[in-house]
């Protein structure tokens, strides 16, 4: 894969819901190649944060940098294009297509369209277009699900759906990764396989930012953890800091 | 599989010499309703459903009309402009409702057939009521395609521009980047892969309306007049029954399903108005006997043998 992790940048991020805060002043740095865990208790607005780094919600305020570059404009299919991949909570996939064209239309995405050529039957493009069902093979390779290829995405088993989520991100080559819950509907073990895979595929090759519940996971492949609580950052640091860190601890597990 | 698209191709080009004119009528207007109802097709398999095919038809049918009577201009320059206007509606209406799904998106196309066919009724300058009649029919290697026999093969030829067209497209990059709109959690998937998925919309429902203007042409030049009751709603949706009694599961479906409603449908004339009906009947039966359409019929058989 040729692309080099990028480092994302997000600054002073808030969003309004109608009148609803759901993000206050949201600011952090992910530095390129590190795998970054994003937590906090439900409604606390992570997976606004992601929509938002993703480019789906426009934030109210604030700014959203890859590797310096102001990308807040930017759609999400535009940032899908500056190298921004995701992955989404419920497994998303294109039900109707084999785990294979779900991974090629994510490969296509790199390639140029030429619907002219195409039309035209050209030798050339069949030629590019073999070579993208190449790289998609090599994609479910990496991920080790290339046995399913011609299955239908639609009718896979839970844990496989996840894996080709990721693949499917993987294959638009990311710089940026955002994963949201890959482990959600897993049981522990199988979630600790499925990022314990996905750390060996990507480590180096981009930065990730993974939103789990799981916290044994978080702190296990995590060097970074953000805790997000009512839409804000209170804690910054690596996960060995989470256990000492009070205001965690009472967003975790409340206090009277 | 080429010797049966041989034998296909000898069929076309050559039956219509052998046949009176009335087969040769029957054949003119199975071609024109395959080459829309491959249109319609072409949406279905996005997951879109048009109800209102129809007014691109009219679009194209009245372009042909206007410029060949009120310019007095060549069928062909008319034939030509056809799909253009009728793409340009198409991609206009695309990027302005394609954001709808479901019914919603079929409501929209149907409201917009209808205001098509409501302004040609309403505006004189436009046939009004009774339609713009007197169409030339176009003139090749300085002969006028006059007799029944002529014209089938430029009908054919305009077919099979219109099938070839969205047959290839289907095939393209583009075409392969259709498949993931069917829902809106899909349509989000793919914009997080890049895929500018309004604009794909867009483009891929001109496509299809500038298929259907291109034969509504070529219609309007057979006829010899348009008018506000050609193009009604019922017309989009015989092409509906079209595409799902001929089945959904490959191209050859719509082209089956044209073919042998449009077939029956003109013996049906008799019954007039309530050829839908018959429609309309024969597509609950198909739904429930054979949900794959007509094109699964060969496998069903082989399977019950």
């Amino acid at each position: 894969m040729p692309a080099s992790p990028a480092q994302l940048e997000v600054r002073g991020i808030g969003k309004l819901f109608g009148g609803l805060s759901a993000l206050e002043e949201v600011s952090f740095t992910a530095p390129a190649g590190r795998l970054l865990g994003l937590i906090g208790p439900n409604g606390a607005g992570k997976s606004t944060l992601f929509n938002i780094i993703a480019g789906a919600f426009r934030p109210s305020r604030g700014a959203v940098l890859l590797d310096g570059r102001d990308v807040t404009p930017l759609g999400s299919a535009g940032r899908a294009r500056m190298g921004i991949g995701r992955t989404f909570q419920l497994a998303t996939l294109f039900h109707e297509l084999s785990a294979m064209q779900n991974v090629l239309q994510a490969v296509l995405c790199r390639a140029p369209r030429r619907t002219l050529a195409g039309l035209l039957q050209s030798e050339a493009y069949r030629r590019e277009q073999q070579a993208c069902e190449a790289r998609a093979r090599q994609v479910l390779e990496t991920l080790d699900i290339d046995a399913y290829w011609n299955q239908r995405a639609g009718g896979l088993p839970l844990g496989v759906r996840k894996l080709l989520t990721v693949a499917v991100a993987l294959a638009t080559e990311p710089r940026l990764l955002l994963l949201d819950e890959p482990a959600a509907g897993l049981s522990e073990e199988e979630g600790r396989r499925l990022m314990a895979r996905i750390d060996a595929t990507l480590r180096g090759r981009c930065t990730v930012i993974v939103v789990e519940h799981h916290l044994k996971l978080i702190q296990r492949f995590c060097e970074q953890v953000i805790v997000l609580e009512f839409g804000r950052v209170i804690y910054d640091g690596p996960p060995a800091g989470l256990k000492g860190n009070t205001r965690v601890v009472d967003a975790y597990l409340g206090h009277d | 599989m080429n010797a049966a698209r041989l034998v296909v191709a000898l069929v076309l080009a050559l039956l219509p010499l052998l046949t009176p004119t009335y087969a040769q009528h029957v054949a003119i207007v199975v071609l024109i309703n395959a080459a829309y109802t491959v249109g319609v097709y072409f949406m279905l398999r996005m997951g879109y459903l048009t109800l209102g095919h129809a007014g691109y038809i009219a679009l194209g049918a009245y372009t042909a009309a206007l410029v060949s009577t009120r310019l007095g201009w060549s069928p062909w320059i008319g034939i030509a402009l056809a799909p253009l206007v009728a793409g340009a509606a198409g991609w206009g209406l695309g990027s302005l409702t394609m954001r709808l799904r479901g019914i919603y998106f079929s409501l929209s196309v149907f409201a917009f057939g209808e205001i098509v066919n409501a302004t040609f009724r309403a505006v004189p300058a436009l046939g009004g009521p009774a339609g713009v009649a007197g169409l030339p029919r176009p003139a090749f290697a300085g002969i006028a395609l006059e007799s029944h026999l002529a014209y089938y093969y430029l009908v054919l030829a305009a077919a099979l521009a219109c099938g070839t067209f969205l047959y290839r497209l289907q095939g393209t990059r583009f075409g392969f980047a259709l498949l993931t709109l069917r829902t809106a959690d899909e349509e989000r998937l793919a914009q997080s892969i890049g895929i500018d998925t309004p604009r794909y919309k867009a483009w891929a429902f001109a496509a299809c309306c500038a298929a259907a203007g291109l034969m509504g042409a070529v219609h309007a030049h057979y006829l010899r007049f348009v008018g506000p009751s050609i193009f009604t709603f019922l017309y989009s949706t015989d092409l509906v029954v079209f595409a799902m009694v001929g089945g959904l599961g490959s191209f050859a479906g719509p082209l089956i399903g044209a073919a042998v409603l449009t077939a029956l449908g003109e013996q049906l004339f008799s019954v007039g108005y309530y050829k839908s009906l018959v429609y309309a009947v024969i597509l609950i039966a198909i739904i429930l006997a054979l949900p794959g359409g007509l094109l699964s019929l060969p496998q069903r058989l082989r399977r019950a043998r």
